[in-house]
């Protein structure tokens, strides 16, 4: 408590010193340094209300002597009155002022003087003495006709910034940047005040022909902020807008969806799918350069986890909705894909486009085939130049958690020879940055393993320690090396998928998961596999009721 | 039904009261009192807004009110203004309270601990006092801000947001007004004109005049027909405006040539009375042979370049109005003796301005000059 105190003690100086400076904010450099600070006033306010109302008023002076000037400098400041709740933290404030019983006349002209600044919070300050005595006359107060004034006054300059954007040619109706400047300064504290949403949707939406930003960031930043904690509603469009002006701003909302993910439940796809369409940005990503930066932070975050398998799944999910966001555009205003995936052939990037749910199963081992000859040939052609190499390639297709996740059931599902394309193409997407040498060494055991399950899907009984011999998984590997992590995966699967898979699934599992890291992976595995068949439709019952039998006793486990 | 309105005339006394000293009286169990009204009040409109026949019955009530008082426009209203002040009464008792110096302490520390409790449960049912009241200081620091950093007055008037305001508020009183007794509206504006400032009243007017058509507010959506018809504070303008020579002279003195043009094409039972006014300007002018132009005899009366504004202005708007205006033309042309040649009728030589004002103006648009009408 004591060192409470002495906090508010130092603040109360910082802040009386602002409080001075500010005045009544009139200049632009003032308004810019109130805007800066608003939030953090107002914890003060509240600070400071929590340790008035225990007191008296005239402890409250003994303790704060100039707690009068303070209070009424925020009065005055019409920024600080505007702002989200500090109006009434401040009208408490000077209400734990009020002396109950006025001994003397000190404190009789105390409460007057306190009367007098909360009638100047209430009173809605006027301006137009035209307009106060009209209104009067008509026998109205203030509360009956200053929100259809605020309205008002709003929509016109929502319009007028409309036609500025439209007309930018007629140069008597120009908007000077000033006043735009201006606009949006005042914007900051009253973003949240419903009545103003037309204005701030046409300041982000109507740009005018300057060739430089002339809004100032304190209003991108707190609409941006509002947007994020839901205490605003634009449309899409301003929302892109916004984006596009102030890439900050974009780097903020995906800075937060990953927040939200990585506090969030782990392994629950439905759960990601929802944070993600809730943040607006697979929508947002229908225009090319929000996408870019979006999937530049995505490979950030790829490149710093070293691939794990929740972003990978992430990934997928976000495609999954900006595919799906791009699919509602307006076909006439939709951009080329070519913007989309610049440095991708576009034969390969048309393809894999392709939803699965839009192609005859019966082809979809075709599909598969050709996605792999079409990486191959990115992969391994190394005079095309393209950016990066196989890791450009492989960061391509893991977006497609359709086809990318198909590749190990394709497989077990062929009785015939394992193609070598789909074997390439399962090794590369667990292990991109192989060499030719170690992908077909991977290959090659890829196939074995399939053969041995082949042969067991024959046999009428399974047992768990026969599939892990045959797997090979019983020497003693280094448990997270890509190529376990592809046999522990196509073990799995055949469990779902194979006849008597169900009889043995829960040894093989308790075999396979001997760490905890590893359970969190099969969890991972079980949960994107019960989402892919959700979406594509293709689940057998007893593979799901099993998969999701499975999925509620690992998830008790840890 | 009959407490009711008992309450409500209560509460209108109450609300008169509470800007005199008598609140002196009060004590705080009065001040919760008279708040707890106010809440049932609000309660009751939200209730009853929509309900024809209670909201039918209070507003009767509220309108014998103001008879009694002697009708309205006689000053500020002592007690409730309409019907939907009633949605936010305890507001206006709060601030008229709080601005009265005449209560004494203990009433006024009760007061203001009812207003702010201070931070609690919100009530999830409907705003608190104290949000309403937070909220209004809010958008006034709103109107404030916008208003000194953002707003440029407009040049067309009747876009004005100000003007607006004002516009629509006259609308909505005289269509009040207008429900009460029948002759109220004219009443009621020939008072405002006394006591108000009168140039800002006639722009006001003027901006009212070319307000689309009221729009009925969503709680009024379930009321007989007979209030949503559109222009009835309009037709009461104009039926007061046509009513009143004196202040239709200083309507048309007052106000820029544009903005009469676009009053009297919305509104054509005023066109006659306009030409009539102009008619009787032009006819003081007299031709100066010196200086070669015309003017007037006294520092009143209005000069060539307004008059010639207004014509101009008049033969620029759409068909009805602007042959209007050249017939009166002509037919005055003609009374003074038909002449073509200048300085001779102040109506050949307005007619000749206008017409090589209208070729210039054509040549200048590249239209072909035969087709003028003029």
């Amino acid at each position: 408590m004591a060192q409470d105190s002495v906090d508010l003690s130092c603040d109360y100086q910082f802040w009386m010193q602002k409080l001075s400076v500010w005045d009544q904010a009139s200049t632009l450099e003032t308004q810019q340094d109130t805007c800066v600070h608003l939030a953090r006033f107002q914890e003060f306010l509240r600070k400071m209300y929590e340790a008035l109302k225990e007191m008296d008023s005239n402890t409250i002076f003994e303790r704060f002597p100039t707690i009068d000037q303070l209070l009424a400098k925020a009065c005055w400041n019409p920024f600080i009155l505007a702002y989200d709740e500090s109006q009434k933290i401040l009208i408490w404030c000077l209400c734990c002022l009020i002396n109950k019983e006025p001994q003397n006349s000190r404190q009789s002209k105390l409460n007057s003087w306190v009367q007098g600044v909360l009638s100047h919070i209430l009173s809605a300050l006027r301006f137009d003495k035209e307009v106060a005595l009209f209104t009067q006359g008509l026998g109205y107060a203030p509360i009956d006709y200053y929100p259809g004034l605020l309205k008002n006054m709003v929509l016109s300059l929502a319009s007028e910034l409309r036609e500025n954007h439209l007309n930018g040619f007629n140069t008597q109706r120009r908007m000077t940047p000033e006043r735009l400047a201006s606009l949006s300064r005042v914007c900051v504290p009253l973003i949240t005040l419903p009545d103003v949403d037309p204005l701030v949707e046409a300041l982000l939406v109507c740009h005018g022909h300057e060739p430089q930003e002339i809004l100032q960031p304190e209003f991108f930043e707190a609409v941006n902020e509002a947007i994020l904690l839901k205490k605003i509603s634009l449309p899409m469009s301003a929302v892109v807008c916004l984006w596009l002006r102030h890439l900050p701003s974009l780097e903020k909302a995906m800075l937060h969806l990953f927040e939200k993910l990585i506090s969030s439940e782990r392994n629950c796809l439905r759960r990601i799918e929802c944070f993600i369409k809730d943040s607006s940005l697979p929508q947002a990503a229908c225009h090319p350069a929000i996408f870019r930066v979006v999937d530049e932070m995505f490979r950030c975050a790829l490149l710093e986890t070293d691939g794990a398998p929740e972003i990978i799944a992430t990934i997928q999910v976000f495609t999954h909705c900006f595919l799906e966001a791009l699919e509602k555009e307006n076909k006439q205003l939709r951009f080329a894909l070519k913007t989309y995936f610049p440095y991708t052939s576009p034969s390969l990037a048309m393809v894999l486009l392709q939803d699965p749910q839009d192609v005859p199963r019966g082809r979809w081992l075709q599909t598969l085939k050709h996605i792999s000859e079409l990486l191959r040939e990115a992969v391994e052609d190394q005079t095309h130049g393209s950016r990066g190499g196989p890791l450009e390639s492989w960061f391509l297709f893991i977006r497609f958690g359709g086809w990318a996740e198909m590749v190990a059931e394709q497989l077990l599902r062929s009785a015939a020879e394992p193609p070598a394309a789909l074997l390439w193409l399962l090794a590369f997407y667990y292990s991109p940055r192989d060499g030719r040498q170690q992908r077909a060494q991977t290959m090659v055991q890829v196939k074995a393993v399939l053969g041995h399950l082949l042969a067991m899907s024959r046999s009428s009984s399974l047992s768990a320690r026969d599939l892990q011999t045959a797997a090979g998984q019983d020497t003693d590997t280094d448990p997270r090396a890509p190529a376990e992590q592809l046999i522990r995966h196509l073990l799995l699967h055949f469990v779902l998928w194979a006849p008597g898979g169900h009889t043995i699934a829960r040894d093989v599992v308790t075999l396979l998961a001997h760490t905890a890291e590893i359970t969190h992976e099969i969890i991972g595995f079980l949960d994107q596999t019960l989402y892919r068949w959700d979406r594509l439709g293709i689940e057998s019952p007893r593979s799901g009721k099993l998969a999701r039998e499975l999925l509620k006793e690992l998830r008790t486990q840890v | 039904m009959e407490s009711l309105l008992q309450h409500l005339d209560r509460f209108s006394e109450l609300l008169a009261v509470s800007r005199t000293a008598h609140v002196r009286t009060w004590d705080p169990v009065t001040v919760r009192r008279a708040l707890q009204w106010a809440r049932y009040l609000r309660h009751i409109h939200r209730r009853f807004g929509r309900h024809g026949p209670i909201r039918t019955a209070l507003e009767r009530r509220l309108h014998n009110q103001w008879r009694q008082e002697g009708g309205f426009g006689r000053g500020p209203v002592p007690g409730l203004a309409n019907f939907q002040a009633l949605g936010h009464g305890d507001v206006l008792l709060s601030l008229r309270l709080l601005e009265n110096q005449a209560l004494g302490d203990a009433a006024r520390h009760h007061l203001v601990q009812q207003l702010f409790p201070g931070p609690g449960v919100p009530d999830a049912d409907e705003e608190t006092l104290q949000e309403s009241l937070a909220r209004l200081a809010r958008c006034g620091s709103a109107v404030h801000m916008l208003r000194f950093n953002g707003y440029r007055k407009n040049l067309n008037l009747q876009e004005d947001s100000l003007m607006k305001t004002q516009a629509e508020l006259l609308l909505e009183r005289l269509q009040e007004v207008g429900k009460a007794e029948a002759e109220g509206p004219s009443r009621f504006l020939s008072r405002l004109w006394e006591r108000l400032p009168q140039n800002n009243f006639l722009k006001v007017i003027a901006v009212a005049l070319l307000q689309p058509p009221l729009s009925p507010r969503p709680q009024e959506e379930s009321e007989p027909s007979i209030h949503k018809t559109p222009g009835e504070g309009s037709q009461a303008l104009v039926h007061w405006l046509l009513g009143n020579s004196e202040v239709f002279a200083a309507f048309c003195r007052a106000l820029p040539a544009g903005l009469l043009t676009l009053v009297t094409s919305r509104h054509p039972a005023l066109s006659p009375v306009y030409l009539g006014l102009l008619t009787d300007w032009g006819q003081r002018l007299h031709y100066d042979l010196q200086k070669g132009i015309w003017v007037g005899t006294e520092s009143q009366d209005v000069p060539w370049e307004e008059l010639h504004n207004r014509f101009q202005s008049l033969c620029q708007a759409p068909p009805p109005l602007k042959d209007k205006v050249l017939t009166a033309l002509e037919t005055c042309k003609a009374q003074d003796g038909d002449f073509e040649v200048p300085g001779l009728s102040i109506w050949t030589d307005l007619l000749l301005a206008l017409r090589s004002g209208a070729f210039r103006k054509r040549q200048v648009l590249g239209l072909s000059p035969g087709l003028s009408s003029v």
